[in-house]
């Protein structure tokens, strides 16, 4: 009873084959499927018809791994630079804030380093040309040796700290040292400036009694 | 389904369809096209969906063709996708495809008398197409994919036994339906 059925279906099974898609289905399928040019076509074909059918998988594998590579490399790289970026944004900002007010803690990545630089060696000129002005007028030269002395110290240690930049793995540290020298040297000049806008005031203040006290002397 | 010679004449083109050659792809797939939309048909019942099946097996199949180690011929290879990318359809469109419930069963009279009327394909085909679900997928991979019942209840997901038992109901519907006044020639 079971055969009958069975047997029935076996007998003309070609028959039950009556359907067909469209001819456009075929279309659609190839839009689906991953495009490769016939330049490559032929050449998995001959290498993998040579006489290994592992070779042709081992060069699909290469390509696919070559490709895993390539993505997580430019993954990476944009990850890095977006980190990058955002890092120095951070510094910048805090540079333009800490300048004006306390300087102290700046940390800033290398290529922060010819800005801060340029700013600081404006400042360090400004107020070496402000004290050449003082140096005329005022007495006291021997504690202005003193500075430049000072002076002179910061800027070799500078130098050597650049020099350590390019071989030191932790770039921070050091640019944050350079600053600190930077900063070092403004602060330096301040002083100074500050030493003799004082000794000036003091020399003004006393120059009109200054008169009479030399009067005084010369009388006693 | 094939035999061991035919995978073998295939073994060239699914080579060259591994590297990518859609020539090949498109060999393989005239090869074959009709009768796996033929097993979809069965299945889904509905030409849209067994197209989308169709579509989806075929894409499959040509992006996994490395997962295809020649352990079988291709064509069994491939119409095990369609298979299951048609009983995922199936499944998707109406959630209680099988095991079938009891309501459904005791539709099916336990006796069904054989006669001795002639059957056409065509009303054997279209009945089958009458048939609910649970029952057409069943006996349609039975009759025609040629599946045993441990076959049948791995792609399905039952046990060897539901699926024999789901076949005799099967079998039995059809036969009834094939009783129905407009089936006798």
């Amino acid at each position: 009873m079971k055969d009958r059925l069975e047997k029935f279906v076996q007998d003309n099974r070609e028959e039950f084959d009556v359907f067909e898609p469209r001819t456009e289905l075929w279309q659609q399928i190839c839009q689906e499927l991953p495009q490769k040019s016939p330049e490559k076509e032929a050449k998995v074909i001959k290498v993998s018809f040579g006489d290994r059918a592992s070779f042709s998988a081992d060069y699909f594998f290469m390509r696919v791994a070559a490709a895993i590579v390539l993505l997580v490399g430019c993954g990476l790289t944009l990850f890095l630079m977006k980190q990058q970026t955002l890092d120095t944004a951070g510094t910048l900002a805090a540079n333009q804030s800490i300048t004006t007010e306390a300087p102290e803690g700046i940390e800033a990545v290398a290529p922060e380093l010819p800005e801060i630089e340029a700013y600081y060696a404006s400042q360090i000129e400004e107020k070496k040309t402000e004290l050449s002005e003082y140096d005329l007028k005022v007495l006291g030269l021997d504690e202005h040796q003193l500075v430049d002395k000072e002076l002179a110290d910061l800027d070799s240690s500078y130098a050597a700290l650049k020099k350590q930049l390019y071989t030191a793995p932790n770039t921070d540290e050091i640019i944050d040292a350079m600053v600190q020298n930077l900063w070092l040297r403004t602060k330096v000049l301040n002083r100074q400036l500050e030493i003799l806008q004082r000794l000036q005031q003091n020399q003004q203040e006393k120059e009109p009694t200054q008169e009479p006290q030399n009067d005084d002397t010369t009388n006693v | 389904m094939e035999k061991i010679g035919y995978q073998d004449v295939n073994q060239e083109v699914v080579q060259r369809c591994k590297g990518g050659d859609h020539r090949a792809q498109y060999e393989l797939y005239k090869l074959y096209a009709k009768a796996m939309f033929n097993v979809s048909m069965r299945i889904t019942n509905d030409y849209a969906e067994a197209e989308d099946v169709l579509q989806e097996a075929f894409v499959s199949a040509f992006k996994n063709l490395h997962s295809y180690k020649g352990e079988a011929s291709f064509g069994s290879w491939l119409k095990k996708i369609v298979i299951n990318a048609a009983i995922n359809a199936v499944r998707k469109r109406r959630s209680e495809l099988v095991p079938m419930d009891e309501r459904t069963v005791a539709n099916v009279p336990d006796e069904v008398t054989e006669d001795d009327a002639e059957w056409q394909v065509e009303q054997v085909r279209r009945a089958i197409q009458m048939l609910p679900d649970g029952y057409r997928v069943v006996l349609s991979l039975y009759l025609l994919e040629g599946y045993d019942h441990a076959e049948i209840g791995e792609v399905l997901g039952i046990s060897e036994s539901t699926s024999k038992s789901q076949y005799s109901r099967a079998r039995k519907k059809l036969l009834e339906i094939l009783k129905e006044p407009q089936f006798v020639a």
